[in-house]
């Protein structure tokens, strides 16, 4: 889908912040995949014309970094950590749970369009593994057994926005430190909740 | 910068510039450092790996890629250690775990750098026995590119070339790991003017061109040197034949002149040299249809009726794609011709094809350009026709001063596509839609801070046949005065300074129509050139050449302009013959022979001595080097003299500069009333490129091009219309083009369709009915 108005002011409101109209690119594509789910042409065709490089240099920057998603994903992606922090803290188990709950295999997303799976690399919680994020909110020191119940969790409440803090406390364990700045918001799309973005929400 | 400083390899004591690459340092001084992704005319990237050579560190010996290392003071490198032999046998076993190694069926194999260095590096055996990746094969990224992705080895050389060198990057890197390939975008094809470049630079067989695919092996070829002839930048290329038959053209890498590229006009605009349609006997007109007659027969036609004829007006129109041999000697049978008519000083009867000439800026106040000189100026200023349309390469010299600093003053309305390089571009607020100066040069402020007391050049001709010398004059003396001027006369065609310089005096095609006399008795030749096509004078001149008693054409083709001669002279063409040309910056040049003359083709100054001696003179070249050692007398005081002897030693390859007067008397159009600016875009509708399967397509492509504003003025919104000129209704595609004044259109002049519309009169463009169902390409 082409983007309205609304959508290219809050892009252009993001290009200023930078001193080249390129460097914006990251959080453009971030932009589009809060509208999309993920990076779909039409956003790669509106976002070379915002920026003036071409589509197809977008579209490599987007092909490039997994968590820009090149197809649909659920309602909620969960990626577990397997890197070897989370690897050795029984990350193993933490992502058989998962898939037993979900019964998704790496990178599959359900039929409702609920869960992506996805297993990835450090995602810099080595201090809290095993870690695991939900719509790229971080919940560290997880355990097999949480982690079922956040799958339940997401599943049954069908929360609106995700807030890492909030995860974190209810099915959270020990956390890498205490980052002592509360955090409300989070994210109610696949898209990481950047305030500076615009794809944070408050709950 | 420029000290010597001096540094070790494999024990032997070099001396290199401080900062210059190792790789090239070391190639300088013969040792060859085996490499894939450098290329000495793109920006390192360190991508392949296949040129690490050991340096000592204080922290011991360890491997560094050559190719992003800077030479320093003292260092010491090895470059056939164990260790580096062992990291060259790695680094090919990487390289070839995806690669399929199904060199007998690819193009590159014999000329392939993944074959040869496998060869010479290569560990001899690999131990990965994993399934390799598979792609479909091959994908067209444009009209006249393929892709096999499975041979590719990601060096990025291809993706770079279009980036940094021709700036389309249309293709990229997509996905990453192992999964990673070069592609383009959905729909977004890669059409770049220099596309072919990158078949040339790719180090394995994933690119290739549709026009040599399968078409030959390299150990089959048959190669020479010679030069392009398809602008006047000139670049040196590399002519490629197989059982006479011309397969290819590669760039060589001059340093004066293409610096190893060439737009793809000049790359594959050559199939035409073996068409079908192709004239290889000569014809005489008899009764509306020809028929072949012989040599002997055609040329003593010619006598009888110049005799029949009681003293006729002779008159020759020329094309750009002589060689100065040919020149000379038409510029000796037209003197001969006129001898007894005219003996005023404006007695040339001698008429260029090309709507753009004009006096341009010679002579002792004017300093000429050489393209050496971008890199060294501090401001270069262009106002002219399209630059990357008409001088692909020099748009190329342009864009590589500008990313090594120089400033870029661009004026006027056909410039648009260097707009966004440009520093400043001055349009509709200094540039008027008849291309007038509006403003004083002195009184632009931009422009005087960029160009007073500094180093200039300035790349300037008529935008528009319209154009009024006085507007350039303005500037150019502007410039000439305050700056350190160079000057380029960007008269784009071909070989026109090798005709500027061995023809005494030039018209142009205004002048034809003006001078002809219907009533008088009238022979005219024409000469490699299709005036009646692509010209806004088509229409008189097409007129003229009905209203004369002779014509008698030397061309290729039956086209719009030789269908009207009495006696079609087939000649030869790019391979075919031995001469020089000279580009703009009056450099010489040499174009070799390779391919036999087809059927009984001659070259032009061949049927012009024939000619010559049946009229009684007694001249007698016996080959083109005659002819051109007596051309070349006349330079006998200059430092090199452009002989075929000098041109051949090694020292000369890439052409010696001479200077000799040129005489061009071209006066403005008395009218000046257009809306419609016609241009000449690179593909065409030549009877060459149509001629040529492999990019004929490419000059079919129908578009005007507008700003919005206009646009709304004639009410259009889609991307596809009518535009329309009494009886004429051509389907189009529309380009917004901001950067263009209100009420100019752009339309192209040598593209099929807009053969009739005559931009002095007026015309309507509407929006095409039923869009959704019109295909327009």
């Amino acid at each position: 889908m082409t983007w309205d108005s609304k959508l290219i002011d809050r892009a252009n409101q993001i290009i200023e912040l930078y001193p080249q109209k390129r460097s914006a690119l990251g959080p453009l594509l971030y932009l589009a995949q809060e509208k999309e789910g993920y990076i779909d042409d039409d956003s790669v065709v509106e976002i070379s014309k915002l920026i003036g490089i071409t589509e197809v240099q977008v579209r490599s920057v987007a092909s490039f970094y997994t968590m820009y998603k090149q197809e649909p994903s659920g309602k909620y992606l969960i990626s577990v950590c397997k890197s070897i922090s989370c690897e050795i803290n029984n990350s193993r188990e933490v992502i058989e749970s998962i898939k037993e709950f979900t019964g998704l295999a790496n990178n599959e997303t359900d039929v409702d369009n609920t869960f992506t799976f996805e297993e990835v690399e450090c995602i810099g919680a080595c201090g809290g593994a095993p870690a695991v994020q939900v719509n790229y909110e971080t919940v560290e020191g997880m355990t097999p057994t949480k982690a079922l119940e956040l799958c339940k969790y997401l599943k049954e409440e069908v929360p609106k926005v995700i807030v890492a803090d909030h995860l974190q406390d209810k099915f959270g364990g020990t956390k890498s430190f205490d980052w002592a700045i509360e955090d409300n918001s989070g994210t109610s799309s696949t898209a990481p909740g950047f305030q500076i973005i615009g794809t944070s929400e408050e709950n | 910068m420029t000290e010597n400083i001096k540094f070790t390899v494999n024990g032997n004591e070099l001396e290199a510039k401080s900062g210059e690459l190792l790789i090239e340092a070391c190639e300088k001084s013969g040792i060859h450092i085996p490499r894939f992704c450098w290329h000495k005319r793109l920006d390192p990237v360190g991508m392949c790996r296949m040129c690490l050579v050991e340096v000592e560190t204080p922290r011991g010996k360890a491997l560094v890629p050559s190719c992003t290392t800077e030479i320093t003071e003292d260092l010491v490198v090895d470059t056939e250690s164990a260790v580096v032999t062992k990291a060259q046998e790695g680094i090919l076993e990487f390289l070839l775990i995806n690669h399929p190694l199904d060199c007998p069926v690819c193009d590159k194999a014999g000329e392939c750098p993944l074959q040869d260095q496998t060869m010479a590096y290569g560990p001899g055996e690999s131990r990965f026995v994993e399934e390799k990746r598979h792609f479909e094969k091959p994908i067209p990224i444009s009209e006249i590119i393929l892709l096999d992705r499975e041979r590719c080895i990601l060096c990025a050389r291809c993706t770079r070339f279009s980036d940094e060198i021709s700036g389309d990057p249309l293709i990229e890197f997509i996905q990453r790991g192992n999964k990673t390939e070069v592609n383009t975008f959905p729909d977004e094809p890669f059409r770049s003017y220099f596309s072919g470049n990158t078949v040339q630079i790719c180090p394995v067989g994933a690119l290739t061109s549709t026009s040599y695919r399968f078409k030959a092996r390299p150990w089959d070829l048959k190669k020479v040197s010679s030069t392009c002839n398809c602008c006047s930048v000139g670049c040196s290329i590399e002519l490629n034949t197989s059982q006479n038959k011309m397969l290819r053209i590669l760039g060589e890498d001059n340093e004066f002149t293409n610096q190893g590229w060439l737009s793809d006009k000049g790359r594959y605009n050559f199939d035409y040299l073996h068409s079908e349609n192709r004239v290889l006997n000569i014809l005489s007109k008899e009764e509306d249809s020809f028929s072949k007659i012989s040599i002997s027969d055609a040329t003593e036609m010619i006598k009888n009726k110049i005799a029949e004829l009681d003293n006729p007006n002779i008159k020759f129109i020329l094309g750009s794609s002589s060689t100065n041999e040919e020149y000379f000697v038409i510029n000796e049978i037209a003197n001969y011709l006129n001898k007894d008519k005219f003996l005023s000083k404006d007695s040339s009867n001698i008429y260029f094809g090309d709507d753009l000439l004009f006096e341009g800026y010679f002579g002792d106040q004017y300093s000429q350009a050489k393209l050496e000189d971008l890199d060294s100026s501090e401001t270069i200023v262009v106002w002219a026709e399209d630059i990357k349309d008409n001088l692909p390469i020099l748009y190329l010299r342009i864009k590589k001063a500008v990313k090594n600093g120089s400033k870029l003053i661009v004026f006027g309305h056909t410039n648009t596509a260097i707009a966004g390089l440009a520093d400043f571009y001055f349009g509709k607020d200094i540039v008027s839609n008849k291309f007038e100066l509006i403003r004083n040069p002195n009184e632009i402020e931009d422009l005087k801070n960029n160009i007073e007391g500094k180093k200039v050049t300035v790349i300037t001709g008529k935008s528009t046949v319209f154009q009024k010398k006085e507007s350039l004059d303005k500037l150019i003396n502007y410039l000439n005065e305050k700056a350190e001027l160079k000057v380029f006369n960007s008269f784009s065609k071909g070989n026109t300074f090798g005709a500027l310089q061995n023809i005494d005096e030039v018209k142009g095609l205004n002048e034809f129509c003006n001078e002809f006399d219907t009533n008088a008795k009238n022979i005219v030749f024409t000469i490699g050139v299709n005036p009646v096509n692509s010209s806004y004078f088509s229409q008189k001149i097409k007129e003229n050449l009905i209203a004369s008693d002779f014509v008698i054409s030397l061309d290729l083709f039956v086209n719009e302009t030789t269908e009207l001669a009495d006696l079609i002279l087939p000649t030869t063409s790019l391979g075919e013959k031995e001469g020089t040309v000279t580009n703009m910056e009056m450099r010489v040049m040499k174009q070799n022979k390779i391919l036999p003359a087809p059927g009984s083709t001659l070259s032009e100054w061949e049927y012009l001595v024939s000619i010559l001696n049946v009229l009684g003179e007694n001249v007698n070249y016996k080959n083109e080097i005659e002819i051109n050692n007596y051309l070349s007398e006349q330079y006998k005081n200059q430092e090199k003299v452009p002989t075929f002897d000098n041109l051949n030693k090694p020292s000369n390859l890439f052409g010696v500069l001479n200077k000799k007067d040129i005489n061009i008397n071209i006066k403005d159009l008395k009218e000046d009333n257009f809306s419609l600016l016609m241009v000449r875009r690179l593909y065409g509708d030549s009877s060459t490129q149509i001629n040529s399967p492999s990019i004929s397509m490419l000059g079919a492509h129908k578009f005007i091009e507008l700003n919005s504003t206009t646009a709304k003025k004639y009410g259009i919104n889609s991307k596809v219309g009518n535009f329309i000129q009494g009886p004429n209704s051509i389907l189009i595609n529309i380009e917004i083009n901001e950067y263009l004044p209100d009420d100019l259109v752009i339309a192209p002049i040598n593209r099929r369709g807009f053969e009739d519309i005559d931009p002095s009169l007026d015309f309507n463009i509407t929006e095409a009915k039923n869009r959704e169902e019109l295909n327009v390409n």
